[in-house]
């Protein structure tokens, strides 16, 4: 016990006093941040180039429309969809030498595109669009959609509506998404909502990696400079990994709770100040103490691997090499992640949140976007604890002979011997 | 007196390999031991057994005159054959930090470190990081790490492998004067020169198995005198007499002759007295390195003949 507690000191104190640990305590919340306000920021700034694009109809009133829908004026839909912003000039000659005249603008970069609109497009439903580029699906749809309103209004118009009743027809319906629980109506959350659930996930799984990860390297670290021979002349090996991974993940632990606080501080403020900010956000009572409970024990199943295979390996480079097939098991619930947010209570999501090696993220993730049954998180913490048991009693077998075998790489055969030695 | 240490029978396999197979031997209280052997004769593994890191398969090892167990390791310094350190660990604290699962203070252990340091010449990298600190500094922490805890038995693997001559000076000081206060020490080497005229006793291993062992006067005795340097002027022609002469080496005015087992070196003394100026007469122990090399060439000649 006394030399578990001195090799947990040392191996926390070494770690939290290093500049990375500081560094990157600091950084993960930043990238986090950034990950989720960078594609918003990217696809506004994208929004800032306005495309020029010429329409060609002989029929103003009609070409009055869609330069009205494209310009802004237009649904609400529209422009969520794609947030591109047009500048549209409006030409009612449809002539052959307009037509070159435009080809050849197109080609020297005067205009970004245009949209040849004929006579009897009410009745073809076709449309030709000359640009430099359409690759842009969200885009090529947004122009669909502008047309489509505006071939609309045009027949409503045909059809003796006036004009103003015609835009009040076209206008966009607001979603009031409410869900009942308990009895209670609760406003859902929305994107607010869906993305505190993904950053409270990914950081589950980036602190399991992360922290797994520094496990095996320090495993590793202790094998290649031998130092292990010197301490092993008075802890056991059990003594040995104990006290590093408690050690490690003490650190962990250590940072989440900076984060917690880091969180509540900067978050406080928002609270006071703009309440509305944060209202669309409901986050059961249990999402933070749950977070600490997924995170020890999907950290001892997964640091108890990492350390088993730093101990097989001899370098780090080997070490990349078979890194993979412990770093699939944490991956595997990620991909999963979004299928998990759409349905949470589908039998898919619920049965493999209940898998051991999935559980610290998918069933985490299902208590904070609709708490299951609570047998359900008994299940698969319990099961979650058993296998952990169980892998740190064979891992710990791997450990205590992997650490004083250098040289070659054990075959999978040799391993499974190391396992049964005494 | 007590054994400070007592092998019965140790055994240990890996899978099918045999390293240790049927040693014992015992090192009594207070005497500088050496057990001896070519690289793979399974030193290491013996080693390793007693001090707790692995377990024998059969027989039984006892430390201070009891069964093992592992309270026994706070009174055991042990300077493996590989040596490493946490690199990032400060001098002095990673000094302290193993010598505390030894059962020292860390106040008691701090203090001693910074007087070994002094001792040693390491005063001013004691705040200095261990990656810091060149090779052979990081050698002299290694052995105070081993010592500082001031160890009943000292077990040093290949001790002055990767020494330079002036290291190699200051441990055997260290050692020589722990052996005076009563210490004991146990060597680990292949190479036999370097600790022969240090051990009291020793035991030759082989393949996992004793060769020879016992007080290194009565090994030497027992394969005894019987190699002479001798010194001449003239012509030394009656060493090809056949009589006591097993073989010789002539390098002109110096030759070293090996005497036919159970030959007087007086004979040949006579011999040459009769033929050459004698300047110098030297009957010689063969080293260690010789005896080893004629009791594996002995036990394996018996091998082949069982076989």
């Amino acid at each position: 016990m006394r030399n578990t507690w001195l090799i947990l000191k040392r191996e926390y104190l070494e770690r939290v006093r290093k500049r990375s640990f500081i560094v990157s305590t600091l950084l993960l919340p930043a990238l986090m941040i950034g990950m989720l306000v960078l594609p918003n920021k990217l696809a506004t700034m994208k929004s800032a180039g306005t495309r020029h694009i010429v329409v060609v109809c002989s029929n103003p009133d009609f070409a009055r429309a869609v330069k009205s829908q494209l310009e802004g004026g237009g649904t609400e839909t529209l422009r969520r969809g794609s947030g591109q912003k047009y500048r549209v000039e409006v030409a009612s000659t449809p002539t052959d030498s307009l037509r070159s005249q435009l080809r050849e603008k197109v080609v020297n970069g005067d205009i970004d595109g245009y949209l040849w609109l004929s006579d009897d497009v009410l009745s073809t439903r076709k449309v030709p669009y000359v640009a430099r580029e359409t690759s842009d699906f969200i885009e090529v749809a947004s122009l669909q959609g502008a047309l489509k309103t505006a071939l609309l209004r045009q027949e409503l118009v045909s059809h003796g509506v006036s004009a103003a009743d015609a835009d009040k027809y076209m206008q966009d319906v607001d979603l009031d998404a409410v869900r009942i629980k308990g009895g209670e109506e609760k406003k859902a959350g929305g994107p607010a909502q869906f993305i505190t659930v993904i950053v409270l996930t990914m950081m589950l799984y980036i602190t399991l990696l992360l922290y797994g990860v520094s496990v095996m390297r320090s495993v590793l670290e202790e094998k290649t400079s031998r130092v292990m021979e010197v301490v092993l002349s008075s802890a056991t090996a059990k003594q040995l990994m104990a006290g590093k991974v408690l050690g490690v993940g003490a650190v962990g632990l250590t940072q989440i709770a900076i984060w917690i606080a880091l969180g509540i501080l900067f978050s406080s403020p928002a609270l006071i100040g703009a309440k509305s900010a944060m209202a669309g956000i409901e986050l059961p009572l249990g999402a933070l103490p749950a977070f600490a409970v997924f995170f020890v024990l999907g950290y001892m199943l997964y640091s108890a691997m990492y350390a088993a295979l730093g101990a097989m390996v001899n370098s780090e480079q080997e070490a990349q090499q078979w890194q993979f097939f412990v770093t699939m098991p944490i991956i595997i619930p990620v991909i999963m992640m979004t299928f998990v947010i759409r349905q949470p209570n589908s039998p898919v999501s619920m049965w493999m949140s209940l898998i051991p090696f999935f559980a610290p993220i998918l069933m985490y993730m299902r208590i904070v976007v609709q708490t299951p049954p609570w047998w359900q998180i008994a299940l698969s913490i319990g099961l979650l604890a058993a296998t952990v048991w169980g892998v740190i009693a064979l891992c710990s077998r791997i450990y205590r002979v992997g650490i004083l075998m250098y040289g070659k790489r054990p075959t999978l055969p040799e391993i499974l011997k190391w396992v049964k030695y005494a | 007196m007590t054994n400070t240490v007592e092998l019965q029978n140790v055994r240990k396999t890996y899978d099918h390999f045999v390293a240790v197979d049927d040693l014992s031997f015992q090192i009594r209280e207070g005497s500088v031991y050496g057990l001896l052997g070519p690289n793979g004769a399974g030193k290491t593994s013996t080693l390793r057994m007693m001090i707790g890191i692995t377990a024998p398969d059969s027989g039984a090892i006892r430390l201070f005159g009891e069964n093992f167990r592992r309270a026994h390791l706070g009174r055991i310094g042990y300077l493996p054959e590989e040596r490493g350190l946490y690199k990032r660990m400060k001098t002095v604290e990673h000094l302290v930090f193993l010598a505390e699962p030894k059962g020292v203070n860390p106040q008691v252990a701090e203090r001693k470190a910074k007087q070994w340091c002094e001792r040693l010449e390491l005063t001013a990298w004691m705040d200095k990081k261990i990656e810091e600190l060149s090779k052979g500094m990081q050698q002299k922490v290694q052995f105070i790490a081993a010592l500082l805890h001031d160890p009943d038995l000292m077990i040093l693997d290949e001790p002055f492998a990767g020494l330079d001559p002036a290291n190699a000076v200051g441990l055997k000081d260290v050692l020589l004067e722990m052996k005076k206060a009563g210490k004991t020490i146990l060597f680990s080497t292949h190479r036999m020169d370097q600790v022969e005229r240090l051990c009291d006793s020793i035991c030759l291993i082989d393949h996992g198995r004793a060769v020879l062992q016992g007080e290194l006067k009565q090994v030497k005795a027992k394969f005894g005198r019987n190699n002479v340097q001798l010194e001449y002027e003239g012509d030394a022609d009656f060493l090809n007499e056949d009589g006591v002469v097993q073989s010789f080496n002539n390098y002109g005015n110096y030759v070293e002759v090996r005497l036919k087992p159970g030959a007087d070196a007086q004979q040949l003394l006579r011999m040459a007295a009769a033929n050459v100026r004698v300047n110098k007469f030297d009957v010689v122990e063969p080293s260690l390195e010789e005896i080893f090399i004629e009791a594996v060439g002995k036990r394996e000649a018996v091998g082949k003949r069982d076989a």
